[in-house]
């Protein structure tokens, strides 16, 4: 291993040391700011080994990892996901009982498995990171264990998450049976060189996109997560709806593009049929629910549709297109989400999860930046203009437009209708007035400076999006 | 100086901005200081550039501040436009507009909305100005609808009262149906000479165009739509008596001085327009006619004292444009300026003999006053004598050369000039009379404040000595070659004209040698008072005309057919919801067997496709 090829793992390699030295922190004594202030440190130490590693062009290190300019991308959006969510985590769980220190050596362990999931170019490094994130989100999630509901949904997700990862090894073994490859560009090369697909490459694809469409949630794997979402600590979830499906989905599109699966149009219609099913289904299920935690966990089923919709357009219009679509819209997301549950985070006592839709009667008069900063964020959710969402919103459109999906467009537009009227109701509970004098919120300064900086991205991706859409850009080229 | 033209504007809508911010919690007097003094500030600017710019070559000086929109060939900015004609406006609009907020400092005292009153009525001065300053149409449409929306504000100041509201919507939506004329005009000017400057399009439309042809004549009258809305002609003129629902300061400067003269600036501004269309100015001196007649009848009958100051209002404007029909452009505006004065004067002083009678509009339920408000007595002495036109007030210079100019045109109209200066002797007069002299009725508080009466004395000397005030206008307006009537019979004539009025009005209502109540007892005459009282019956028949069949078309579709269909969207998405709800039971064994149901599915699609 040379020097490039470990400037390029850095990254990976800082993650790794942080959890160790958290570990080790943690052995000597138990401070939960310690915990956190260690984890927060190797975070942005990573994020500046990023810097360096990004001078460099695309570097092969080791044959599991792949690091160029998209899988640094992605690198940065996790590592800076990531962040966000331990500084919410931090406000969230130090009032709370119990032993809370290694919440961020599980954080950091679950970012592990992420970054090496969006640099992963082969079988392997794909399974590993993915149950490195997994595992590490069945202990999160369940992490108050005292309480019931976490646990409830810990063991729920673990379950399915077995089911789901069978599937998965199915598939890969599938392949592997036929194409005797277990790299990526292995694959692809076996791809390119027949005309016609065999059933078992294309059944052993179709049970990967089992595995994927879970951690994704898209339907008909979806049903976990409202149960999930609603029993994860509002941090955690944060985490599970953001990192963990931006990695995978990173990954998808990895691979489909250097394997040329775009070229088998088999595919491409079971993906029209999830889109569709998933958009419709999210936003039908979301119209009339309650618990915001829910309504969140059924948007973002829609959201992964809209996504899947560029992603398929990318198969007619150019893989440059759908990384810089898809990649713009992650990106939003990622802000929007993490500030939406930040939000819920912020409201949440030790005693109640801030999940009901009552705890949000009359925001505006007894916290109104908070308020005004929720609504900014489910006004992205729903795509209005001056915000990121939109921006992301108009990339699904004109993809969708330019690959001519019509069916799929129409369903687009049916469920920004849809989603409008569950965000807009949010809205419209937060600005009733209720009696009562305004309560002085608690101090957390670390997720208020967090939930600003997000806003204020929010803004400014929407009313600026030049800058970020040059970066992603030239992100895209990479994967020409 | 004259660079500091863009603080004209500036100043009121600051005065505005600041009020509407903040203006509940300000003090009273410092309201009325930031309310007052932003137009003060603005009169005194107005006044130094107009001294600079009257006394300077009077070369016509453009000022760009930025640009306001620009997509492919359509440029616009922020201009203004400075000649001879926009310094008459701003002295009249700025001048008037300070003395009228003095005024209304004092009348508006004991009004919980105070800050709320000077904000609209800083607000209406700002739209005003960028009205009168702007060099292009866009700019100045966005002052047209700017006052407006103030006067809309104005007339239901006092919502309280849902009359108030019905006469301020009505005031909007009569404007708006002129407004719209106008904005198609814009339209198809720019379609068809490619600019909105207004000096440009003149130019372009005078080399362009053939006089008389379709193009010019079509833009003329679209053009006039507005200009009849605006300034309450006919047959659009029913909105002005309804407005005077407002606090009477607003209708001294909106429904008198300012806002309704709008119209007869826009025709003078775009007067090269005019006369490329022969018929069009022609039916403007027609329509002027016409419209001061009627509404000097309407006048002659009514009761509320300022309902008649209305009818005069839009009878003196029929005098504007009875002007600008026949072509005498400065006179027009020259009749607009002695106006402002004397219309604005007659209405304060109406204001201040309404607020000592605790808001009491019925001219006979007054009388006496003489006595007991001199000062009241006094401005509507001078201000009813420069109505009617006699010899030596302002309005005798300024309708005196209008109805000369008219003879020179046509005799016929000329003739229902002097009728309507006779008539507007009468109905002037009668309301001296009965209002201030006859008999005696107790008055409550009979002082006003210094607030409202140095604005009264200052336009009582405005309207007395108003006339000597001539801005030569001769830059801007072709000259027109008049016949010298210096002391021939048909100058002797309209001199005397108002005269005959004013015996008349002796004869009725002070001497009561005749009574007026017997004249109107009997049945034809009486209806004729009745149909006359009601506006010639103009609201009855927009009512049968539009009104109704809008509402039962309205009732027709009742239950809105269209929306059912989202009401149907709504009801499939519920469903869909509660069947979709039934997935998610909670229960693992169903989640896991999903998945896998769900990979069969899949693979199934993607063999069989």
């Amino acid at each position: 291993m040379n020097s490039n090829q470990l400037i390029a793992l850095a990254p990976i390699i800082t993650i790794a040391v942080t959890a160790v030295a958290v570990m080790l922190g943690i052995a000597v004594r138990r401070n939960f700011i310690l915990s956190c202030g260690i984890a927060a440190v190797g975070i942005v130490i990573a994020l500046s080994t990023l810097g360096i590693a990004s001078r460099e062009s695309a570097v092969r290190a080791t044959l599991l990892i792949l690091v160029d300019a998209y899988s640094l991308f992605y690198m940065a959006l996790l590592l800076s996901g990531g962040l966000a969510v331990l500084g919410f985590c931090y406000d969230y769980f130090k009032e709370r009982e119990g032993e809370n220190e290694e919440l961020p050596l599980l954080l950091l362990t679950a970012l592990l498995g992420g970054l090496v999931l969006v640099g992963s170019s082969h079988f392997a490094s794909f399974f590993i990171g993915l149950e490195i994130l997994s595992i590490s989100l069945f202990v999160l999630i369940g992490y108050p264990l005292n309480q019931s509901r976490p646990l409830e949904a810990a063991i729920k997700y673990l379950v399915l998450s077995g089911v789901s990862s069978a599937f998965l090894l199915m598939g890969m073994a599938l392949i592997y049976s036929q194409c005797g490859e277990l790299h990526f560009s292995g694959i692809g090369g076996y791809m390119t060189s027949r005309d016609n697909i065999s059933a078992m490459v294309l059944s052993g694809t179709l049970l990967i996109m089992v595995g994927l469409g879970f951690k994704l949630s898209l339907v008909p794997f979806h049903l976990w997560t409202p149960d999930v979402y609603e029993g994860a600590p509002a941090p955690v979830t944060a985490f599970i709806a953001t990192v963990s499906k931006g990695a995978v989905f990173a990954l998808l599109l990895r691979y489909f593009i250097t394997t040329y699966s775009y070229d088998y149009t088999p595919l491409l219609t079971v993906f029209s049929v999830i889109a569709g099913l998933s958009i419709l289904g999210g936003n039908l299920l979301a119209l009339l629910q309650t618990n915001v935690k829910r309504l969140l966990a059924y948007s973002s089923i829609a959201h992964m549709g809209y996504l899947l919709v560029a992603f398929i357009a990318g198969g007619r219009i150019s893989s440059m297109w759908v990384v810089e679509s898809v990649s713009f819209y992650l990106l939003a997301y990622f802000i929007t989400t993490i500030g939406a549950f930040g939000v819920v985070s912020v409201l949440s006592t030790p005693q109640t999860e801030a999940d009901d839709i009552s705890c949000y009667r009359g925001l505006f008069w007894r916290r109104p930046w908070l308020a005004a900063t929720f609504t900014l964020m489910l006004l992205s959710l729903a795509g209005i203009p001056l915000t990121a969402g939109f921006i992301g919103k108009f990339y699904i459109f004109t993809s969708a437009a330019d690959g001519r999906l019509w069916g799929l467009l129409l369903a687009v537009i049916v469920g920004s209708g849809l989603g409008l009227y569950y965000y807009l109701r949010i809205i419209v509970v937060m600005s009733m007035n209720v009696d009562g004098a305004a309560i002085k919120p608690p101090q957390d300064w670390v997720s208020t400076a967090i939930l600003a900086v997000l806003t204020m991205l929010l803004v400014w991706f929407g009313i600026y999006p030049g800058l970020l859409v040059n970066v992603i850009q030239s992100v895209s080229y990479a994967m020409e | 100086m004259i660079e500091l033209l863009g603080w004209v504007p500036l100043f009121p809508f600051l005065g505005f901005l600041i009020l509407i911010l903040a203006g509940e919690r300000l003090s009273k007097p410092l309201i009325a200081w930031v309310g007052v003094g932003s137009v003060a500030a603005s009169a005194l600017l107005a006044a130094l550039i107009g001294a600079e710019f009257l006394n300077g070559t009077m070369q016509p000086y453009r000022l760009v501040l930025g640009v306001w929109m620009e997509v492919d060939d359509l440029s616009i900015p922020f201009g203004f436009y400075l000649d001879a004609l926009t310094v008459t406006m701003l002295f009249v609009v700025t001048g008037v507009g300070f003395l009228i907020h003095v005024y209304a400092a004092g009348f508006m005292d004991d009004d919980p909305g105070y800050a709320r009153f000077f904000a609209y009525i800083n607000l209406f001065v700002s739209a005003m100005l960028v009205l009168v300053l702007a060099d292009n149409l866009v700019l100045l449409y966005l002052g047209w609808e700017g006052v407006g929306l103030g006067s809309y504000l104005l007339i239901g100041f006092w919502y309280e009262d849902p009359n108030n509201g019905y006469a301020a919507r009505k005031a909007f939506v009569m404007t708006r149906v002129g407004d719209t004329a106008l904005l198609v005009g814009l339209f198809l000017l720019f379609t068809q000479l490619h600019t909105f400057d207004i000096q440009l399009l003149m130019l372009r439309a005078t080399s362009q165009w053939t006089s008389g042809s379709l193009l010019p004549v079509a833009a003329a009258a679209l053009l006039l739509g507005g200009a009849l809305g605006k300034s309450a002609q006919l047959p659009l003129q029913s909105w002005l008596p309804d407005a005077m629902a407002g606090p009477t300061p607003v209708s001294a400067l909106i429904h008198a001085a300012t806002m309704v003269t709008a119209g007869v600036y826009l025709i003078a501004r775009t007067h090269a327009l005019f006369i490329m269309a022969p018929s069009v100015q022609f039916a403007v001196a027609g329509i002027g006619a016409t419209t001061l007649l009627m509404a000097g009848c309407s006048a002659l009958v009514q009761t509320d004292i300022k309902r008649i100051l209305a009818y005069s209002t839009i009878s003196q404007i029929g005098y504007m444009f009875l002007a600008l029909g026949v072509g005498a452009w400065s006179s027009a505006i020259f009749h607009l300026l002695t106006h402002a004065f004397f219309k604005a004067l007659l209405f304060l002083a109406a204001g201040a003999v309404i607020f000592c009678f605790h808001h009491e509009h019925n001219i006979f339920k007054m009388g006496g006053l003489r006595k007991a408000m001199p000062l009241a007595f006094w401005s509507f002495m001078i201000g009813s004598a420069a109505l009617s036109a006699l010899p030596f007030t302002s309005g005798f210079y300024s309708k005196h050369e209008i109805l000369l100019a008219v003879f020179d045109a046509s005799p016929g109209l000329w003739a229902a000039g002097c009728l309507g200066a006779i008539i507007t002797g009468i109905y002037s007069f009668r309301l001296i009379f009965v209002v201030f002299f006859g008999r005696k009725c107790p008055v409550t508080k009979a002082r006003v404040g210094w607030q409202m009466s140095v604005p009264l004395i200052l336009l009582g000397a405005l309207a007395l000595l108003g006339g000597t005030l001539k801005i030569p206008l001769d830059s801007v307006f072709p000259v027109l070659f008049n016949h010298d009537h210096t002391f021939d019979l048909v100058s002797v004539v309209t001199a005397l004209a108002p005269f005959v009025g004013l015996l008349i009005a002796v004869l009725f209502y002070l001497t009561h040698t005749f009574s007026a109540q017997r004249l109107a007892g009997s049945g034809l005459a009486n209806q004729m008072r009745i149909f006359c009282f009601n506006g010639w019956g103009i609201d009855a028949l927009y009512g049968a005309l539009v009104v109704r069949p809008f509402k039962s078309i309205a009732k027709l579709n009742k239950n809105d057919a269209v929306d059912g269909i989202y009401v149907a969207i709504a009801l499939l998405s519920r469903v869909g919801c509660s069947r979709v709800s039934a997935s998610q039971t909670g229960r693992i064994r169903w989640y896991a067997s999903s998945v896998a149901l769900g990979a069969v599915v899949i693979i199934a699609i993607g063999w069989l496709s």
